[in-house]
């Protein structure tokens, strides 16, 4: 009986809240889809068509582009784009390697530290993130060149030629990648490390006689999920950075975002630049779902991302 | 937010606010005639519930927490629409008038003072939105503020506010504004025990002086029983009684009121004969009122008014037990005893009579008149 | 004993990575002070560099198109993502699960994805209809679509962050819609819509990939600018306008900051 009686005004109701629903969600959700969704939706059509003498994409469809992705040219297979996308993944695990090694011990540091000061200590790492990436590799550029105390440091020892400079390298890439990303590691190891559970850790100094194996039992465990959002936060970008490699590698250390820029730029082939993009969407959503997945086990994993 | 109120409607309420500046005007009664709400598909807060609260009464909504009193509460303020029925306040049907438009005011659990605004401007809140000039505001804002006695704190910042001050404030808030009527969320239920039992009192008091419509809400029928005029208990989105506190705690209308209002002595009726009624505890005899030929149904014994003695009053009903538990409270004495493997509270005042131990066989006296059928 | 030299190496390590950290932004600062063009040998204090930055048009022009750029994307952006971050706070407990994947889709695209789809797409809009030049116009388009879920996040979480009776608090007080949201809703979020105004115009005056790939001829920002500047190897200037820059960008995020923090009772 009440079913059927539903007064018009709670059906007005009903349609008042949809309509404000649309009315407060459509103008930035329709600016997001046709200005960001529909773009990449065509860009990844593109990567399904065929190179055009300007360099834009033409019909028929193929998938020249990621054979030419994957070295296949007019001349054979050239390794040129295989050492890329090598290279890509090498500056990426050894960064991410990297930058856990310093943020570890950075972010337990921290949560030692008096509360009050914690904040502030967190601002400081990550103040230098907020300043323009270009003036800071130009900063990194700065440091790095020959010349320098650093350079004539490292020529001292035999690192590097006379004259060479520390920049352009591999070398200068893996830095300023490690600069980069550093506070999107520190801050959720640290949130993982505020979180730590002092009384495991007690108990499992009680139980194993080695500070080691109490840290691995007790310690490492609980730190994963923020150690695996900050790999997820620091890898992704890496995989796909463009500036540093751009500047401090010199044309000789390109990664796949170089690669990606490149073919919309000076030499132009989209389709071929469209490829390399799905690429690193892929490693985006993969490694996106790959957290989800791992955050829902171990627990408080997204949280710390967002 | 589409305002799709009859332009009839808006006109009247409009007219409402425009002499709200005027002297006190007549309290509101207010009438609900079959309302129902449920909330998705099949949670039912209210099932058709027929309520009319005289003009100028402290009425209370009592149950326990889910019963719908809070639902109702808010479909009395605007903020919830019923699925079906009507709503009329002062015999003017409001149900499709938005909140903004009743008057009608709340004063919430949580008190809800505006963070950004200071206490004074929180006062003027509802003044302002109803358009009344700064001097209009200023005087009524100090004439509360006088009136609740809040002394220095409207020059104070919200946050710097006791939890019994923010009450104050809530109280104020919506006071100034002069509504038909005040409705109450469980305003005292964040206090201690003490300031609590202090503002039950000034509440009481403050609704009489005023004589406005209060709506009180409460899951305490100590505070229910001594602040109102009249209770209403819900129970499942249903009315289950309406009445005087001494009603609805002397003759409840069936087990669940019986209970909810503290009865512990509560026994099932097995059988009747004549004017006797049979229960585990024993053979009892009814007063003549109470007779009714149905053996359903509870019989309800007030444990203030069981008599233990070995000589009782002529006429009243005569058991025997065991004390198995005694509480002393100072001014009166509790017992639970065990009557026929029934355990029976009995309440005595402390007139410094010879107090029974643990263990003890006593005699209980039982007034035929102080006993109650309850509906089951 | 040994919890005590830990301690102390930690120490350490935290000042040293606190150095590694500054010591390429100290370097930029320094040498914009430094009297003669040179990254390796500072010779003497001057502010050589400063002056020539008020002689140079192209900098000035870049230094415009960022304000502007910045400063319409910003207002823009927080109009939009205001009413988004209203709508799902009104509707959290509908099922908003596509709106969300769609707000955190600026997010997560990596910066060159995101440029040069938007650079494609837009050439190939103008190519077809003439619309969509590519110059400031596209440009702040793009800065608004990465703005809008930062500023739709903040205005969310102070939402989240407020007893819901206060709007009924508002409603019951006799205030309209309109009036609710003029001496209710906004006067609220006044913290909150400063700190996502100064955040959106951080993230505008930082962003070089994005703004590189949908750029005009005539709209280079200051980083596009400093880019080309180093790509060419002509840099004098280089270091005394990313010291301002650094300066202006460290100031409004710590605005942000402080506006965005919980006020304290």
């Amino acid at each position: 009986m009440v079913e059927s009686s539903l007064t018009a005004s709670r059906r007005r109701a009903v349609v008042g809240e949809t309509r404000h629903l649309l009315f407060s969600v459509t103008p930035g959700a329709a600016w997001i889809t046709v200005f960001l969704v529909l773009p990449s939706l065509y860009l990844m059509a593109v990567a399904f068509m065929t190179n055009g003498p300007y360099g834009l994409p033409e019909m028929p469809l193929s998938l020249d582009a990621f054979r030419q992705l994957a070295g296949f040219g007019f001349l054979g297979w050239s390794p040129g784009n295989a050492y890329t996308l090598l290279r890509s993944l090498w500056q990426t695990f050894v960064s991410t390697a990297l930058v856990v090694i310093v943020a570890y011990p950075l972010a337990y540091y921290i949560t030692t530290c008096r509360e009050k000061w914690r904040p502030l200590m967190l601002l400081a790492v990550v103040v230098p993130s907020w300043t323009n990436q270009v003036i800071r590799t130009f900063g990194w550029m700065n440091l790095l060149a020959p010349g320098t105390p650093l350079s004539d440091l490292a020529e001292s020892l035999g690192l590097i030629g006379p004259h060479m400079g520390l920049y352009p390298s591999d070398f200068a890439v893996t830095l300023g990648l490690v600069y980069n990303f550093l506070p999107f590691m520190v801050l959720p190891l640290y949130a993982a490390f505020e979180k730590l559970d002092v009384a495991q850790v007690q108990a499992a100094q009680d139980l194993y006689a080695s500070p080691v194996r109490a840290f691995w039992h007790a310690v490492f465990p609980q730190t994963l999920p923020g150690l695996l959002a900050g790999t997820v936060l620091v890898a992704i970008p890496a995989f796909g950075m463009y500036v540093i490699p751009e500047l401090l590698g010199g044309g000789k250390s390109m990664m796949l975002g170089n690669l990606v820029a490149r073919q919309f730029s000076g030499g132009s082939n989209w389709p071929l630049g469209a490829a390399g993009a799905i690429l690193m969407l892929l490693a985006t959503f993969v490694g996106l779902y790959a957290m989800r997945r791992i955050g829902r086990r171990l627990g408080g994993g997204e949280e710390v991302v967002i | 937010m589409s305002d799709s109120t009859p332009a009839v409607t808006r006109e009247a309420a409009e007219t409402a606010a425009a002499d709200g500046g005027a002297p006190p005007r007549e309290a509101s009664s207010i009438r609900l005639e079959g309302l129902h709400k449920r909330f998705g598909r099949d949670t039912v807060a209210l099932d058709g519930v027929d309520l009319t609260i005289e003009a100028g009464e402290f009425f209370t909504l009592l149950g326990p927490s889910g019963c719908g009193k809070t639902t109702l509460l808010r479909i009395l303020a605007g903020l919830e629409e019923p699925n079906d029925g009507r709503l009329l306040i002062g015999g003017r049907d409001v149900t499709d008038t938005p909140p903004h438009r009743r008057s009608v005011n709340t004063v919430f659990q949580s008190y809800a003072l505006f963070p950004h605004l200071s206490v004074r401007d929180n006062l003027a809140f509802g003044l302002r939105m109803r358009g009344e000039s700064a001097a209009e505001r200023e005087r009524k804002v100090a004439e509360v503020a006088e009136f609740i006695q809040l002394g220095s704190l409207v020059e104070r910042r919200v946050d710097q506010l006791s939890g019994g001050q923010k009450q104050r404030i809530a109280l104020a808030r919506a006071l100034v504004c002069e509504p038909d009527v005040l409705l109450l969320d469980e305003p005292l239920s964040a206090l201690d025990a003490g300031l609590r039992s202090q503002l039950q009192v000034e509440l009481q008091r403050l609704q009489k002086r005023l004589g406005m419509t209060f709506v009180f809400v409460t899951h305490d029928q100590d505070e229910a029983m001594v602040m109102s005029d009249r209770i209403a208990v819900l129970d499942g989105g249903v009315i289950q009684q309406v009445g005087t506190p001494s009603e609805v705690y002397e003759h409840p209308a069936n087990a669940f009121v019986a209970r909810f209002m503290g009865h512990d002595n509560l026994f099932a009726i097995t059988a009747v004969d004549g004017d006797r009624v049979e229960t585990r505890l024993g053979r009892l005899r009814l007063d003549p009122a109470e007779q009714r030929a149905e053996s359903d149904g509870w019989l309800l014994i007030r444990p203030e008014t069981l008599v233990l003695g070995d000589t009782l009053p002529a006429g009243y009903n005569r058991l025997e037990g065991t004390v198995e538990e005694r509480l002393y409270r100072g001014s009166r004495i509790e017992y639970r005893l065990a009557v026929n493997g029934q355990p029976l509270m009995v309440v005595a005042s402390n007139l410094g009579q010879r107090m029974h131990a643990v263990g003890d066989r006593v005699v209980i006296g039982v007034c035929p008149e102080d006993l109650v059928r309850v509906a089951a | 004993m040994r919890k005590r030299t830990l301690n102390r190496g930690l120490a350490g390590f935290w000042w040293l990575t606190l150095a590694f950290l500054y010591l390429p932004l100290a370097v930029v600062v320094l040498f914009s002070f430094n009297s003669v063009n040179s990254a390796a040998h500072f010779a003497d204090v001057s502010l050589r560099w400063y002056h020539q930055l008020l002689g140079n048009e192209q900098i000035l022009s870049a230094f415009r198109n960022s304000l502007i750029l910045a400063i319409v994307s910003s207002v823009i952006a927080l109009v939009i993502g205001c009413l988004i971050g209203y709508g799902m706070y009104r509707h959290r407990h509908r099922k908003l699960g596509w709106l969300i994947v769609l707000i955190y889709l600026p997010i997560v695209l990596p910066d060159i994805v995101f440029g040069i789809s938007e650079m494609a797409f837009f050439v190939q809009i103008n190519r077809a209809t003439g619309l969509l030049e590519p110059g400031l116009g596209t440009m702040i388009i793009a800065h608004v679509t990465f703005q809008i879920p930062f500023v739709a996040l903040i205005v969310y979480s102070r939402f989240v962050g407020l007893d819901p009776t206060l709007f009924e608090a508002a409603k019951d007080l006799y205030a309209s819609p309109f009036k609710r949201a003029l001496h209710f809703l906004i006067p609220t979020l006044k913290p909150a819509l400063i700190s996502a105004f100064f955040l959106s115009f951080t993230l505008s005056i930082d962003d070089f990939v994005i703004s590189f790939f949908t750029a005009g001829p005539e709209s280079a920002t200051l980083p596009i600018y400093i880019w080309g500047a180093i790509k060419k190897g002509v840099t004098p200037e280089i270091n005394a306008i990313a010291s301002l820059m650094i300066g202006a960008v460290l100031l409004a995020a710590l605005v942000s900051l402080l506006f965005n923090r919980p006020r304290r009772r």
